[in-house]
């Protein structure tokens, strides 16, 4: 079983048990939404939400409520203040997100930094697996079961609207609704993902995934699925690599996923299966 | 004689500030086909925006039997978008059934029908972003064919479509009106006009309406598309063609 | 309540001051043109991108400022290479950012095990700011306004109307590359007093004020200097006061002070709007 040692090592260890749990739940939820986040642009709306929650976390942590709640309020503040004034034309919306992200950072980092705070900065903005709660796992599950069950709900309205809104229009779907509950839950993931990659790491895991298969998928349908494999192989092996190299977990889940997308867009030459289908 | 399918009285519609058209008043019935003809920015696009239900009218009446299918005039697919020709005539079926559920065996085999009715049966497993241009026309005309209203909304459906495409487009949209649906075409082509039921000339408002051989007099023609307009002299019989300027978007 | 006057007579605040004037020159006049030209996620991204770069010059004693410079540069060539890939540019941006960070952090916790620096490096320090700190932040500000000086007229046409500019046989593309470096550039001699992750609090958050209150290219690089000024300097005083990085609230100040301009500019338009004319 020497062979098998490696592998078994994180699983015989119940911190890293629950840290392999945590990354493969949002690794599968958050690599396959990860295509529409893709397919929508919506890669630097995401990076604002996670990074401008930072004063929610840091609240929370601060009057020792469940981090999630302060992260649900930070990302709902945040995409207001967004929404707000990315509405002013004359700064247009990438400044105006730029505007509220670095404010809302900022004034994140100034409570966490201010003397009499406790240590966590560091832990809020990479994330913490190995420190995940029951509560964060049971987020993550209900993310995960949730998640995918609108996901499966919503294909058909947000291919037809990615694909065409107009012709969707026509159709009778409303893209407009079908793009905000695109947001909504992009919002509800990234709440959820701080939790085990932190604020500034947890935007990996929705974009990596989706860039690792987006190549190579046929169809929107087998990109969701491949990229909710991806994410969840790519968290595992971050946990893995941790355990293995001892180093810091978080980041390692992050670079895993880097590394998987990296992979992913490299010139492959397509399967002869995919050509011969197509002629 | 059967109710209207598209009725509409007195119709004016915009975009917030001046209507961008104003005075339309014609109604189609059941196996009708009428002819939408007008200079860019005529508001030819704009009336099939309003029976979409997309703009309100300001004034006047509108009522359409069902939700209108649509053949956009300008293509704003995403080629990058990982569909294939099946899966775009499958999103027609969004009209119809719950969107949440996946499509029914009866969608999959409409959309099956409908690929070969426009000729694309053999193309089907095809990504539409390899597709030819014509090719493409036709697989939203499939999405449309699947939708299977009793309206269809056509936006110059021929314009800028290889000649092949373009015939065999013609020859669905015949079999459409005979099935019993109302067509209205939209197109700049005027000696194409006498083949329809109906004819409608808008220029920001209606300038005429009513059967080709009478509606379409020189005196129309001049009226809706003004310095657009050449007359062309063949051996003393007299021709009418209009300068096309294609929207590139 | 520490006394202001602290600010030019501790020798160390005092030279945080000076590279805070010599920073809100560079920042003001290159982040107008940022704004401008719609990079507001490029200089934020080029400056967190530095973040592995000052973890290694920071554990081995290589000079920061020139990692920073070739990590930024590296990055700004990355971007350009993933430019070409249509929807995913995006995304792709994002995700070397993600990189750059998650390299840091286990470069900074595991390798070098430096982990007390990352708050410095990420959210900028008032110590340890050296000579060639300020030396940077000097160039850097003479280098902003000779090429708004030399290139300005290019940038407002290109930005205006890329393709007119073209037609009227302007050469953008040197000085939009010159545009991209001069970013960079502004980015690394920004980080070690306001930090990787707060390098737009001088760029984008004065000059997006600014914006709001000016009406012209000239008026707003001047009022981009003013604001940046002013927001730096009370920055840096309640950085000094809290005992805090001084990124952090240069941040909120100029945050604030956005928020406060525009909801001014709300209130007096619905005024206007709601007297008779």
């Amino acid at each position: 079983m020497d062979l098998l040692d490696p592998l078994l090592d994180p699983l015989r260890s119940g911190i890293d048990r629950r840290a392999l749990l945590e990354v493969v739940l949002l690794g599968s939820i958050c690599g396959a939404l990860g295509f529409w986040v893709v397919v929508e642009r919506l890669a630097y709306a995401s990076e604002s939400l996670s990074h401008g929650l930072l004063p929610g976390l840091v609240l929370a942590a601060l009057a020792g409520a469940p981090l999630l709640l302060g992260a649900a309020a930070g990302v709902a503040v945040a995409a207001a203040a967004i929404a707000v004034a990315a509405r002013d034309p004359r700064i247009g919306p990438e400044a105006a997100t730029g505007v509220v992200v670095t404010g809302l950072v900022g004034l994140g980092a100034l409570l966490a930094l201010s003397p009499d705070s406790p240590q966590r900065l560091e832990e809020l903005l990479f994330g913490d697996p190995l420190g995940v709660s029951d509560s964060d796992l049971i987020a993550a599950a209900v993310l995960a079961g949730a998640g995918g069950l609108t996901l499966f709900a919503l294909h058909r309205p947000l291919s037809a609207t990615a694909f065409d809104a107009g012709g969707a229009g026509a159709l009778g779907v409303r893209p407009g609704l079908v793009r905000l509950a695109l947001l909504g839950l992009v919002a509800a993931a990234v709440a959820v993902a701080v939790q085990g990659l932190g604020a500034l790491l947890s935007l990996a895991l929705l974009v990596a995934p989706a860039l690792a298969v987006r190549r190579h998928a046929p169809s929107a349908g087998r990109a969701l699925v491949a990229g909710a494999v991806v994410g969840a192989l790519a968290g595992a092996a971050g946990i893995y690599l941790s355990h293995h190299a001892g180093t810091a977990a978080g980041a390692s889940v992050a670079a895993a996923l880097c590394a998987a997308a990296a992979l992913g867009a490299m010139p492959w030459r397509r399967p002869a299966s995919a050509r011969s289908a197509s002629a | 004689m059967s109710a209207p399918r598209v009725e509409v009285d007195d119709l004016a519609v915009g975009y917030g500030g001046a209507p961008a058209l104003t005075g339309v008043s014609f109604t189609a019935a059941a196996g009708e086909s009428v002819c939408v003809l007008g200079p860019n920015g005529g508001g030819k696009t704009t009336l099939f925006r309003a029976l979409l239900g997309e703009l309100r009218p300001l004034t006047g009446t509108l009522s359409v039997a069902a939700r209108p299918a649509y053949l956009a005039q300008t293509e704003r697919t995403r080629l990058d978008f990982p569909v294939n020709a099946l899966d775009v005539a499958l999103m027609g079926a969004l009209a119809g059934g719950p969107w949440w559920r996946p499509p029914s065996r009866a969608a999959r085999e409409a959309a099956e029908g409908a690929l070969e009715r426009v000729g694309l049966a053999g193309r089907a497993g095809v990504a539409f972003g390899e597709l030819s241009g014509g090719e493409r026309r036709r697989a939203l005309l499939a999405r449309a064919l699947v939708q299977d209203s009793p309206v269809l909304l056509l936006d110059e459906p021929l314009a800028g479509v290889d000649p092949a495409s373009a015939d065999l487009l013609d020859s669905v949209f015949r079999s459409l009106r005979d099935e019993g649906r109302t067509l209205l075409v939209s197109t700049h082509d005027v000696a194409s006009a006498a083949r329809f039921d109906a004819a409608l000339c808008l220029n920001g408002r209606q300038v005429a309406f009513g059967a080709p051989a009478e509606a379409l007099t020189r005196a129309t023609l001049e009226a809706t598309y003004g310095h657009e307009l050449i007359v062309l002299r063949e051996s003393g019989a007299e021709r009418m063609i209009t300068i096309q300027h294609h929207h590139e978007h | 309540m520490p006394s202001p006057v602290d600010l030019v007579d501790l020798p160390f605040l005092r030279e945080a001051l000076f590279e805070i004037v010599l920073l809100s020159v560079a920042g003001g006049v290159v982040g107008a043109w940022v704004l401008l030209r719609r990079l507001a996620f490029y200089s934020h991204a080029v400056g967190s991108a530095t973040f592995p770069g000052l973890v290694t010059a920071d554990a081995t004693g290589i000079s920061p400022t020139l990692l920073a410079l070739a990590v930024a540069l590296g990055y700004a060539g990355g971007v350009g290479a993933v430019r070409a890939e249509g929807e995913r540019s995006e995304a792709w941006t994002a995700l070397l950012l993600v990189a750059a960070l998650a390299t840091g952090v286990i470069l900074a916790s595991d390798v070098f095990e430096s982990g007390a620096s990352v708050d410095r490096l990420l959210f900028g320090t008032l110590l340890g700011l050296d000579a060639s700190d300020l030396w940077l932040s000097g160039a850097c500000a003479v280098a902003a306004l000779a090429a708004t000086l030399a290139f300005g007229r290019v940038w407002a046409a290109a930005g205006f109307d890329p393709d007119a500019a073209g037609a009227l046989g302007l050469r953008t593309r040197w000085a939009d590359l010159g545009l991209l470096a001069l970013v960079a550039l502004a980015a690394v001699a920004a980080i070690p007093a306001v930090g990787a992750l707060l390098v737009s609090a001088v760029f984008i958050l004065p000059a997006a004020s600014a914006r709001l209150l000016a009406r012209s290219v000239r008026g707003l690089i001047g009022w981009a200097v003013v604001l940046a000024l002013a927001e730096g300097a009370t920055g840096l005083y309640l950085a000094y006061w809290l005992d805090a990085p001084p990124g952090p609230p240069i941040a909120v100040l100029g945050a604030a002070t956005y928020a406060t301009l525009a909801v001014t500019a709300a209130v007096s338009g619905l005024r206007a709007a709601a007297v008779p004319a």
